[in-house]
Parts: C-alpha cells; structure tokens; sequence
C-alpha cells in the first residue's frame, strides 16, 4: 500500500468503489478533519484495487483496516489478495446493525481474522431531571497540557488498544485545548477523566476511566454528573461500550443510556493473536 | 408516503430537522444516520441513490436532501 497525501485521493477511492455498486459495502465512515489528522502525521495507506479500495491505519505497533467495496464478491476477492494482511498486525471494526453484518462477518473471517471484541452503541436522550453536578465536594476540572503522560497511561491501562481506539498523542493535545478531557486530581496525580467529543446537538463519551488506586471515592460519578449537566445544549448522548463489560453498561444504564442497535464487531489477524 | 421530515424523525426523533440549515454540523446526523437515511428513502420512494451521492454536502438540509431526490426522479 502507498502513503495517502490528500483527503481528496481518500473520498475519490470511495466514489470509486461506488459507483455502479450494485451492494456497496463499507467500514470507513471517514470525517474530513479526522483524516485529514491522519494524513498530517503520516498514518493512513490505501490502494485501489478492482471494485474496491483498501486503507490502513498505522496506530500504535498495529493497523486498522478499512475496505470499501462494490459488493461482497468484490470485498472477499481482493482483501485475501493483500499480502501486508498476512504480514502485519491488523484489525477491523465492522459497524452496523447485527442483523446486517453477517454476510461481512463472514468475509474478514475467511481473510483471516478472528472475531476479538463486540461492542455496543449507546444512546440516550436529554432528559428532563438533568443529574446536578456532584454535592460531594469533589472537583472536575478541564485537563492540561501537563496531564498528557498520565492521560495516556491511564487510557492504555484502562482500555484496550485493539478494541478501542486509543486516541493519539496529538488527539489528546487537540482534546485538552477544546476542553474536552475532565479530569479529577488528588495530590496533582489523575485519578479519573471523562474524554468527549461534542458536536452541535450530539455529544460522545469516548473514554470514562477511574484509577484503580482511586476507585470508590466516586470520581467517576462526579465525572459524569458534572459532563451531564455541563451539555445543556446537546440533545442526544451517545458511547461505545465493550458489551461483555457488564459493569460498565451497568453504570452507563444508570446514567440513562440504553443500546440502540449498532454494534461494532472488532476482528485481529493471526499476527495480533500471535 | 411518508414525507422527508417525517423520515428524519423516525430516524432521530430527538431532533426537529425543520430548524437547522446543516444536519452534520449541528450533530443531528452522523454517518451511521446517513447510511439508514439512504436506504430508508431507496424504499419509501422506490429509487437507488448513487454511490456517488452519498456525500455529506447532498445530506445537508431538507433542501438539499430534496434537491437530491428530485434529481433522482422523486416528484416534489
């Protein structure tokens, strides 16, 4: 695969594979900015081939894949025909509902990959009754450029690189200066954050992690109530959660949230599970 | 038939699609949302919007997304 150097030859691959389709299929739901972030700091391959176009995405010591393609004959033809799938570390996200991606399922595992992790869309509408920010004293304050390191090590201890899509270095700087990272202290170290993304009337809860050594002062409650009543403006709320995580979809169940339908099924290559 | 904002509703009942002038700026859709509008108005007008127009700039508003299916021979 070639390095990718303009959004256009990304949008172009897709129109490519398009046109004509007769069943289009896809994971890359590419937002202008976000690859064009990519491009910048020299992460993102593609290749054009018959009926389809293939991308990688250099994260961490692995790739994320993303395939578009004019229909499944078309997608399981070409995509056990890229070699870099046999020799690097790769994993794909298929997105969409349950009952709809059978047939792709299918065809990633005939590549190769391994079924690794299911998760779950959540959706919750603004309520009437907003959660108060929390009584208990405990401050929420917007993270700093001083907290990067400990951001970073507290997502990849809490999350998992393959499955969750751990923001880079230059993500989390971008985050902080929007105000979008929360964060508890104690004695100057992160106890806890809440990462979001807001746009317009929707708001998404990337991350919400509690320390280990800082569990049960209820951080993390205070995280959420403060994000809660802080988006007045937004309208749905939205979050990805690994569905086996029980105590996780518990907690979030808790806040309002409840699935709407979208799954992300994350397959890895013999090369991760080796 | 149903008509366009009432399939947004159903698609985002969360959302009144009448006050906005950009759907994706202003958060209403994203691009999972843009996926089950194409295929809901394929079904409820009988078309087959072409890939090439699944773009975000034809998805922008009701007038555009109306534009759009008048160029694919939906009657007004």
């Amino acid at each position: 695969m070639a390095p990718v150097t303009t959004v256009a030859q990304v949008f172009d691959a897709l129109q490519g594979a398009k046109a004509g389709a007769s069943a289009f299929c896809t994971n890359f739901f590419p937002a202008h900015a976000k690859v064009q972030g990519w491009i910048d700091h020299g992460e993102l391959l593609g290749e054009l081939r018959d009926l389809s176009a293939f991308f990688l995405r250099k994260d961490r010591d692995f790739w994320h894949l993303y395939f578009c393609a004019a229909n499944v004959a078309a997608l399981q033809r070409e995509v056990s025909a890229i070699p870099s799938l046999r020799t690097e570390r790769v994993a794909v996200d298929l997105v969409g509902s349950e009952a709809v991606l059978g047939e792709l399922l299918k065809v990633v595992e005939s590549a190769g990959f391994q079924r690794y992790a299911r998760l779950l869309r959540l959706a919750r509408p603004n309520q009437s009754g907003q959660p108060q920010p929390s009584a208990d004293g405990t401050e929420v304050l917007c993270a700093d450029k001083t907290d990067c390191q400990a951001i970073t090590d507290l997502l990849e201890c809490a999350f998992d690189r393959y499955a969750d899509q751990l923001p880079m270095l230059y993500e989390i700087e971008a985050a902080i200066e929007a105000h979008q990272i929360l964060a508890v202290k104690c004695d100057r170290a992160l106890a806890a954050l809440l990462f979001f993304e807001s746009q317009g009337f929707t708001s998404t809860i990337r991350y919400w992690a509690v320390a280990e050594r800082f569990r049960s002062h209820r951080f993390g409650s205070a995280l959420m109530r403060h994000y809660l009543a802080a988006q007045s403006a937004v309208r749905r709320f939205v979050l990805w959660v690994t569905a086996d995580n029980e105590n996780a979809v518990l907690k979030y169940r808790h806040y309002g949230y409840a699935p709407d339908g979208l799954v992300d099924h994350v397959l890895v290559n013999e090369m991760i599970r080796a | 038939m149903k008509a366009l904002p009432e399939i947004l509703k159903e698609i985002r009942p969360e959302f009144d699609f009448t006050v906005s002038s950009d759907f994706i700026a202003d958060g209403m859709l994203d691009s999972f949302d843009l996926m089950t509008l194409v295929a809901t108005l394929d079904k409820t007008y009988g078309i087959s919007i072409q890939g090439t127009d699944i773009v975000p700039e034809n998805f922008k508003n009701l007038q555009t997304i109306g534009a759009l299916l008048r160029q694919c021979g939906v009657q007004a």
